[in-house]
């Protein structure tokens, strides 16, 4: 008999924190939630601990998961903090100086040999409204082709919004829904997307407001809902065109909406005339009676509210059904009035005009679509690219993309962490976080709030904003046209974007949850968009069929970009990405407390599960025709049988070390609004390494 | 002393584990450990339902941990909160068997731990970590009368939606920790 020793035992397993007097505000810059968040710092300046803002109206004091974990990122052992140039296959340290000259030079050597179409960047994660701002001068001066979060995001939506309103933005503030009778959800998880808002939903529920979710998935939002419509993947739009059909067969529009406020009604009337409920029936797998309840409903109810979620607008087909459902939201003259509308998390202030002499404006000498950008990386025609992102994990045919990346002769990453695009880079960049910038920042309530910088940074990081100045600087560029802090930037921003004329700062910093916009130099906010009935179309109408030239229609999802022509005997089932409360982008894989909430997994139906022969947190192999992954199973009787759906933001250089799931995406596009297709695409699943049952 | 007491509405959970979360960085709990949980159930009747089962302490009126710890390292307070003093503890896991509510969590140093009710915090901030956080009110904390008073408004409200519901801990087996349950 020994003694019985424990030696861990001798620490303790837990520290309450010690609550400090002094708190730093700030703005959670994840979700576009916009909720207020409160910083405690510790003796060395780093984050201790967040919590949730109780005076700012819009979150009343709640967060979610995410800004919490927030400050692992910050701190972890992934963040980069110095520039480094690669060199015989390792990064080695060098200065700013060093850096922005090398990169400088290369630009301009690249500029002139091959045109400023063969620079481009990729720019998910730029930064806040000052790298924002900065970056958008650097495009106007140097001609940079440039992708934002559109392709792999909100392309679609904004796309067709545009055509069809004026504006891609969402017509009102999520804090709307209070007034709204009916709130129809469609292919969006708000319930773990933006949990920290949610409340605004259950709120409206309880205080009559009939909530109704349409999904493939019973998410959580379906859960706490009045009704959930489950529907088959990808037949969105089929339901959408059934409810327009019926809403005008059965003179449920609104008429003097209709008359005074839109063109091209008697068309859009001819092209869903075709999709009767009873069709739609058969298509979407929803019983045809409860398609003419909700019809009936939409009709009765008003006002009412949709909310769009990229469970529709990632698909193959988004463009038709983010047509239909705007358009039936136009007809039921569902917009301008309070408690109607459509609430987004795309709410652009708007860009700058004029502020570029036009002798100094370079326009890039050639353009493609993003589908497009893979090819002309692969065969040379682009040469150099900026990253301020992670593309490698979030873009999709991601190892294509990797491949592509890898062969290009010069690659910038202006980087939090050493990611997945970042180890492929000849110069990294240190990048300054959102709690480490000042700036302003847009929510979807429709607002703009002002957060000072949280903390300090801790090592050489520069902001967007810094970065792109001191680039031109070097490159001999007329940098008197940048801002140098924050504050200045919104001070210019206010003067070329006459949509935030009326927002000062201080004005934000002494108005709780922030300032409505558009707002006037008079300072008036506009709570929603089209309150007055003029819309942003060269006619002022709502344009119910300059979506395209081409009718709305249906399209299967097997018979759109990336499915069709594929076998579907060797691919049977239907691969799909569906985001949790406690990750957002790439960026909260780098916390531990992300990591010990959430695994990769992949969610299956019992019958799908016993189909392929395996059982839960089994590995199972999920292919498609761009490659495969390997997966953990999660059985669920959550997801249709057939239907397989995993996270779709780990990466293989994080603390998951996980293939990425948009590499099984093909790369294809929305044909009608222009988005990567980053959902539904048909796939094989099988248990791995004889794992199966 | 009045008494306080906390209130887990299971029916409106959107198990977004931000209480778990919060409670980790209040209480700096380890990697791997944890006070509080929130496991999914899913069951398949006539329809789906799901429902989301958040287990931690419940700081019971009459704690069976108390009864039962060899060397007297749960004491239960004047203000019903029950406290396991970690100083002491053997890591005999005993109370961890004995708990009805698998409320008691083995640690990875191998001792046990368990929800203070963030008493370290009451005097100033008036509420456990996991209530100020939680997005949808799911958790409440509270004087115990307005908080019962609560909780069966919540009941009345759900019932006459004909869901069915039931309160635990209110009265007979009396908890600091009430829960509003939903059947499946």
């Amino acid at each position: 008999m020994g003694s019985f020793v424990r030696t861990r035992a001798l620490t303790p397993s837990s520290k309450p924190i010690e609550h400090d007097e002094e708190l730093r505000t700030s703005i959670c810059c994840l979700c576009n939630g916009g909720c207020g968040i409160k910083i405690s710092l510790d003796q060395e300046g780093k984050i201790k601990a967040v919590f949730g803002d109780s005076k700012n109206p819009y979150n009343k004091g709640k967060i979610c998961a995410k800004p919490m974990e927030i400050s692992q990122t910050l701190y972890g052992p992934y963040r980069v903090r110095y520039p480094m140039k690669k060199v015989n296959g390792t990064f080695e340290r060098i200065s700013w100086d060093e850096a922005l000259d090398l990169i400088a030079q290369k630009y301009n050597q690249y500029i002139t040999e091959n045109g400023t179409g063969s620079i481009v960047g990729i720019t998910s994660k730029i930064g806040g409204s000052y790298s924002k701002l900065a970056h958008s001068i650097f495009s106007e001066l140097t001609g940079l082709v440039n992708y934002g979060t559109g392709p792999i995001c909100t392309d679609s939506e904004a796309n067709v919004r545009k055509k069809l309103f004026g504006d891609g933005s969402g017509t009102s503030p999520l804090s709307d829904v209070v007034n709204a009778k009916i709130l129809l959800i469609v292919g969006n998880n708000v319930a773990q997307t933006k949990a920290g808002q949610f409340h605004w939903i259950t709120e409206a529920k309880r205080t009559g407001t009939r909530v109704v979710v349409v999904d493939t998935r019973f998410t959580e939002t379906a859960q706490a809902a009045d009704l959930f419509i489950q529907i088959r993947p990808g037949t969105d739009t089929a339901l959408g065109m059934a409810l327009l059909n019926y809403v005008i067969k059965n003179n449920l529009y609104d008429p003097t909406f209709v008359a005074k406020h839109t063109n091209g009604f008697e068309k859009l009337a001819q092209d869903v005339s075709a999709l009767t409920t009873e069709r739609a029936a058969e298509i979407t797998g929803v019983p045809q009676n409860v398609i003419e309840k909700l019809a009936q409903d939409l009709a009765v109810l008003k006002p009412g509210m949709l909310f769009e979620g990229r469970g529709i607008v990632c698909v193959n087909n988004a463009g038709a059904s983010v047509w239909a459902f705007e358009g039936l939201m136009a007809i039921l003259g569902n917009i301008g009035k309070p408690g109607s509308g459509i609430i987004s998390h795309i709410n652009n202030t708007g860009g700058i005009s004029n502020l570029i002499k036009a002798d100094d404006v370079m326009k890039p000498d050639r353009k493609r679509s993003s589908s497009a950008l893979y090819k002309d990386m692969e065969e040379g025609d682009v040469k150099m690219l900026l990253i301020s992102g992670n593309p490698c994990v979030t873009w999709p045919d991601s190892a294509r993309m990797s491949k592509a990346i890898e062969g290009l002769d010069f690659v910038v990453s202006h980087t939090l962490v050493m990611d997945d695009s970042a180890v492929l880079a000849d110069i990294i960049l240190p990048a300054t976080h959102w709690l480490e910038e000042a700036g302003a920042q847009a929510s979807v309530h429709r607002v703009v709030q002002w957060k000072n910088k949280a903390v300090e940074i801790r090592g050489e990081e520069k902001s967007g904003g810094d970065f792109y100045r001191l680039l031109a600087e070097r490159m001999g560029l007329p940098s008197s046209y940048f801002p140098d802090s924050p504050e200045t930037a919104w001070e210019l921003e206010r003067k070329y974007n006459k949509n935030v004329a009326g927002i000062s700062r201080e004005r934000m910093l002494a108005t709780p949850g922030g300032v409505h916009f558009p707002c006037s130099e008079v300072g008036e906010e506009s709570v929603r968009l089209f309150a007055k009935g003029v819309f942003k179309t060269s006619s002022g109408k709502v344009e119910l069929t300059g979506v395209s030239d081409s009718p709305l229609d249906y399209v299967d999802t097997f018979n759109a970009p990336g499915n069709i022509g594929v076998s579907r005997e060797k691919f049977p089932y239907l691969f799909s990405t569906n985001k949790v409360a406690s990750h957002y982008h790439t960026e909260c894989q780098y916390s531990d407390w992300a990591n010990e909430m959430e695994q990769p997994y992949v969610e299956m139906h019992p019958l799908t599960a016993l189909e392929i022969g395996v059982g839960e947190g089994s590995q199972v192999r999920v292919e498609t025709v761009a490659g495969s992954i390997v997966l953990a199973v999660k059985i669920t009787q959550s997801v249709p049988r057939g239907f397989l759906s995993t996270q779709p933001y780990f990466g293989l250089q994080s603390p998951y070390g996980q293939a990425p799931a948009n590499t099984l995406f093909p790369v294809a596009a929305d044909p009608v609004g222009g988005n990567l297709v980053s959902k539904n695409i048909i796939c094989n699943a099988k248990a791995e390494g004889g794992q199966g049952l | 002393m009045s008494q306080h007491a906390m209130l887990v509405d299971e029916s409106r959970c959107i198990e977004c584990k931000s209480c778990t979360v919060a409670c980790k960085q209040e209480n700096g709990l380890q990697t791997g450990d944890w006070w509080l949980r929130v496991w999914r159930r899913e069951q398949l009747k006539d329809h789906l339902v799901r429902s989301y089962n958040t287990q931690s302490c419940r700081h019971c009126a009459d704690p069976v941990c108390q009864f039962v710890c060899p060397v007297g390292a749960i004491q239960r307070g004047e203000d019903g909160i029950v406290i396991q003093d970690h100083e002491n503890c053997l890591g005999c896991h005993v109370c961890v068997s004995a708990c009805p509510h698998s409320g008691m969590k083995i640690m990875t140093n191998g001792k046990v731990g368990k929800c203070t009710l963030c008493s370290h915090r009451l005097e100033r901030i008036n509420e456990p970590a996991c209530v100020t956080v939680c997005p949808v009110n799911s958790r409440v904390y509270g004087e115990r009368e307005e908080l019962l008073r609560e909780a069966n408004k919540r009941v009345a409200e759900l019932r006459a939606k004909g869901m069915r519901v039931n309160l635990e801990g209110a009265d007979k087996d009396q908890t600091a920790v009430m829960y509003l349950l939903v059947d499946m």
